[in-house]
């Protein structure tokens, strides 16, 4: 085989390379001895003749040798690399204050880079381990109200049986609220656990690591099969991944339930981030969530996806469903909003919901961005520095370039101790990134459930890690290297300066300047507008909660309870409460304010308003309230009365409204003692009282119109109970959560929290911006500042003998700073022009993400620079100072 | 006049193969061969055998391993390949073809 022994030719030149440049020697002596000889032999001239004639006649020894070497063609580039690898690690290892600061430097941006693009990898790339993902739709509640609304069970029932011949298969997940104790002292926490018809797992494909998955079988009777299938991680974490485990009995929601699997390990659900931590089938759901589900058609509360038959178009499913949808409107089904349609979005298109999907979409870009800047702002100040050392080399270069050395491979040598450089950077960056991750996946922020991102570095992130560090070597690398190979040979050699110098040359490293100067403006900007928007956020009253409260959420399940049984419960309960140590005022809520995950809202008219034409009717939000919420949140009847005892499922039905929805439709603002009537029930609510007003859905929200039923005429299962403290609210907290099991063993909790971390929700996506941005902005102006240093400093070193001349003629120091800080403000005002101009039109997209604050802020805008300048004028001044102690004879004496 | 072989591009290479066809040998060697199989009139700068020599062995075309000499010199001896053994066949027919071409331009009047 030709090409075998060809390439074994080649392996041996490039991996023996010493012995085989040995044995080259070897073989031309030998020549060299067998050509004396024969001419000693044949010619009969003494030895010495003879070698000089053989030596003639072989010609030069060198010049063949690097024949034979350029005969070895096409690797030889490979073993030129080597060597310039070498060269290069050994020039970093040669000046290792140089390398560890620029390996840092480098690592900061791409560890940050690396850190963000997980989180962008994990939230947004990573693919769907759903067979065949692109046939699967997710199908939503199209309403007035609400976009993506979720579905009840007979929605589920009326689309999976009208719809046969569009879908193949369809399917309805639901989230369970169960709980799990933090740990010693910590409270209860939310774990989602989800319910799912027996058709989920077929219909997406998926199959059971151990055991088997969740079937059509396990999913026949309501309340009759007590098994669950484990999500993988929490089979890790709460079984040790023990193989044995089908068989083994877990308690779930007071019951033993027997495990049937364990969920492959690529399967964390089919909303990302919200990963349960088991299944069970869908005919428990009522029965652990204690809600009526199977036969309300108002409980909206499936997530229901289907799979799309093989050469079905959406148009056509949509089609389909849209025909379920018409029936059931014209049907005069009850509960059926006869607005209402269908929606299907398709599984790859959805993120986690869609209303959120469009803001992590911008946020995860707007990061991305943000890190990129930092990471070439951290290559610019390195290059600006190899620059330097690039342009003092020069006459070295310039050597090499006469003596014949090719510009290539001085270029290649160059960029190869960059590569080199920025490689050593990403191997630490992605110890930074492991680090910066393990710190978000452990801070305890203040989510309603527990978020799990599979942050792991796959081969997504090492790709593009990689891709990143040579991408930061090729560009730090190459700007200097050009530069100081550029062919002027004559001219680098005449230059009588010891350090090049040309103009052209400065040029390059004032724009590197100019451009970081510019960079951390914006990003700098981009801090400000979200620190203002975190600061305002922080500043918007709540209306309710301003003081030390703590919550704990429980349930009275229907399975346990009649309403009037769970109502005497719950009277016991907040009794009891009432008399815990600090605790000064108990009440109790169905979903308390600024709850993002849940809201509920009535439909309502008021006599003498005409109902919107679209929907028939107005809407409000609703809750239910037992008495004693409204002093326990600090929320006040301003005009009316309380619910008191009175107030009976047999006596007229009541309600309290907020001032905002008071004003709107009694213009004399006395809305006590007013009707409000409802859609399908005959009898209207009497209004008995005003309430100030609160913040609902949103921080920024102007007043909304909102409906306080009483707890006692209206009952639900699931409560908030609200307890204003004078201790430490954490400790009453858990104080509940004893007192509560201490009077019902059984009680079921699904959260106990202080009303700070309710809030701090709320705040959270302002306070990591802020957090976030400020960070990278302070680093940005950290390295635009040593930046600026150096090229100040460099300017003032090349310039060391014209400041002694200046000197010597009579100029004084200041005026020496004054002249070297000149050079420097001049490109801190062409960097700061250009940066307020770029973040005028970078801002505009920043609008949507700013909590009441303008995106072209005055105060940010005038600030920011302001602080740039000073910090600007410091790095520049610090160099120059130095050069204004300059002693003139010593100065002249430099070169 | 002897001709300097490398002169002619593929010639130097032919020659090379069509030597160590007979029996292997050293680099020194082949270029004695080469002058004696000649008479002399083929000659060659005998550096330049070697980055020859490489270039072949490159291609796969012959082989090389060190042995000894009769009088007990370590010298590399480069032998044909299989390969080089074809490639010698195929050469030297378009060789050949090409010298009748050429003399027949030559040739005519």
């Amino acid at each position: 085989m030709r090409w075998v022994d060809a390439a074994r030719a080649r392996l041996r030149l490039l991996l023996f390379r010493e012995e085989v440049e040995q044995r080259m020697d070897e073989e031309f002596r030998f020549h060299l001895d067998m050509e004396t000889e024969r001419l000693v032999r044949e010619a009969g001239v003494d030895r010495r003749e003879a070698r000089r004639r053989a030596r003639a006649a072989f010609g030069g020894v060198e010049a063949h040798k690097d024949a034979v070497r350029d005969g070895r063609g096409g690797w030889v580039w490979l073993s030129g690399l080597r060597r310039d690898v070498r060269d290069g690690l050994r020039s970093l290892a040669r000046r290792p204050a140089f390398t560890t600061v620029a390996v840092l430097s480098l690592a900061l941006g791409i560890g940050a880079n690396t850190a963000i693009f997980s989180l962008v990898n994990a939230v947004i790339l990573r693919g769907s381990p759903v067979e065949r993902p692109e046939e699967v739709v997710n199908l939503y509640l199209h309403q007035a109200s609400f976009e993506f609304g979720t579905l009840s069970y007979p929605d589920f029932e009326d689309v999976r049986d009208g719809t046969a011949e569009v879908f193949s298969d369809i399917a309805a997940s639901h989230f369970v609220p169960l709980t799990i104790d933090r740990g010693e002292g910590r409270g209860v926490g939310l774990a989602p656990a989800e319910a799912v018809t027996g058709s989920y797992f077929p219909m997406l494909g998926i199959e059971a690591a151990v055991g088997r998955t969740l079937l059509p079988s396990d999913d026949v009777a309501r309340g009759g099969h007590p098994v669950v299938m484990l999500d993988h991680r929490y089979w890790r974490s709460a079984f040790a991944g023990d193989p044995d485990v089908v068989g083994r009995e877990m308690r779930v929601g007071g019951r033993a339930y027997t495990v049937i699997g364990v969920g492959p390990p690529d399967f964390a659900g089919t909303v990302r981030g919200l990963a349960p931590t088991f299944y069970v089938p869908f005919m428990m759901a009522e029965e652990l969530n204690g809600f009526p589900l199977f036969d309300v058609r108002g409980h909206t509360a499936l997530f229901v996806k289907a799979r799309l038959r093989p050469g079905v178009t959406l148009p056509q499913a949509e089609a389909s469903v849209g025909a379920v949808a018409a029936q059931l409107t014209r049907d005069r089904i009850a509960n059926w909003d006869p607005a209402g349609q269908f929606a299907l979005l398709p599984l790859t298109d959805v993120l986690l919901f869609p209303p959120m999907d469009v803001f992590i979409r911008a946020a995860a870009w707007l990061l991305m961005v943000v890190v990129g800047l930092v990471l070439l702002l951290a290559c610019t100040n390195l290059a600006s520095f190899l620059l330097a050392r690039a342009l003092d080399r020069c006459k070295e270069v310039a050597v090499h370039l006469a003596l014949g050395a090719s510009r290539g491979s001085l270029v290649r040598r160059l960029l190869t101790e960059t590569t080199l450089l920025s490689l050593l950077a990403g191997g630490a960056g992605v110890g930074l990134a492991v680090w910066l991750l393990h710190l978000l996946a452990t801070a305890d922020l203040p989510l309603p459930t527990p978020v799990t991102l599979d942050l792991g570095l796959d081969g997504n992130v090492l790709g593009f890690t990689f891709g990143v560090s040579v991408a930061a070597g090729a560009l730090l690398g190459l700007v200097p290297a050009l530069q100081s190979t550029r062919p002027d040979v004559a001219g680098a050699l005449r230059s009588e300066n010891a350090g090049g110098g040309q103009p052209g040359q400065l040029r390059w490293r004032n724009a590197l300047v100019v451009t970081q100067l510019t960079i951390s403006l914006v990003l700098l900007v981009g801090a400000g507008l979200f620190l203002r928007s975190f600061q305002r956020v922080q500043s918007v009253d709540p209306g309710f909660g301003r003081e030390p409260t703590a919550l704990m959420t429980f349930l009275t399940p229907a399975t346990r309870f009649t309403p009037d049984e769970a109502r005497v419960h719950t009277r016991r309960l907040l009794d009891r409460f009432r008399t815990l140590p600090g605790v000064e005022a108990v009440g109790a809520i169905s979903n308390l304010h600024l709850n993002p995950l849940s809201q509920s809202s009535s439909d309502f008219n008021v006599d003498g308003f005409e109902p919107p034409t679209d929907h028939g009717a107005f809407i409000a939000d609703r809750v239910e309230v037992e008495p004693g919420f409204f002093a326990a949140a600090g929320i006040g009847i301003v005009r009316g009365r309380n619910f008191n005892d009175a107030d009976r499922p047999d006596t007229r039905p009541v309600v309290i409204v907020s001032e905002a929805m008071a004003r709107r439709f009694w213009t004399d603002g006395d809305a006590v003692g007013r009707l409000v009537r409802r859609r399908d029930e005959d009898s209207p609510w009497l209004v008995v009282g005003v309430a100030s007003d609160a913040k609902v859905r949103q921080l920024g929200e102007s007043p909304r119109d909102m409906i306080y039923l009483p707890y006692s005429q209206r009952f639900t299962p699931s409560l908030t109970v609200v307890a204003r403290t004078s201790l430490d609210p954490e400790r009453t907290a858990l104080a509940l959560l004893a007192a509560g099991r201490e009077l019902d063993p059984d009680l079921r909790v699904l959260e106990t929290k202080t009303m700070d971390r309710h809030l701090a929700l709320m705040r959270l996506p302002q306070q990591l911006s802020a957090f976030v941005l400020s960070a990278f902005g302070v680093l940005a102006l950290a390295l635009a500042a040593v930046g600026l240093y150096g090229v100040v400093g460099y300017g003032v070193a090349r310039r060391t003998r014209e400041i002694g001349i200046r000197k010597a003629l009579g100029a004084d120091g200041p005026r020496v700073v004054r002249l070297l800080v000149a050079g420097g403000l001049k490109l801190v005002l062409i960097g700061g022009a250009l940066g307020l101009a770029l973040a005028l039109v970078a801002t505009r997209l920043l609008g949507g993400l700013l909590f009441e604050v303008d995106a072209l802020d005055p105060l940010t805008f005038v600030g920011v620079p302001l602080v740039l300048g000073a910090a600007a004028l410091l790095a520049a001044w610090l160099p120059a100072r130095r050069a204004s102690r300059v002693s003139p004879v010593v100065a002249l004496r430099t070169d | 006049m002897a001709r300097r072989l490398e002169d002619l591009r593929g010639s130097l290479d032919l020659v090379i193969l069509k030597t160590l066809s007979l029996a292997p040998m050293h680099g020194w060697g082949i270029g004695q061969r080469i002058r004696q199989m000649s008479s002399g009139v083929l000659d060659i700068n005998q550096g330049s055998l070697y980055p020859a020599l490489q270039r072949l062995e490159k291609q796969g075309l012959i082989g090389s391993d060190w042995g000894t000499t009769g009088n007990n010199r370590r010298a590399r001896y480069y032998r044909l390949t299989p390969s080089g053994r074809r490639a010698l066949g195929e050469e030297i027919d378009s060789w050949q073809r090409f010298a009748e071409g050429l003399g027949a331009v030559l040739r005519s009047t």
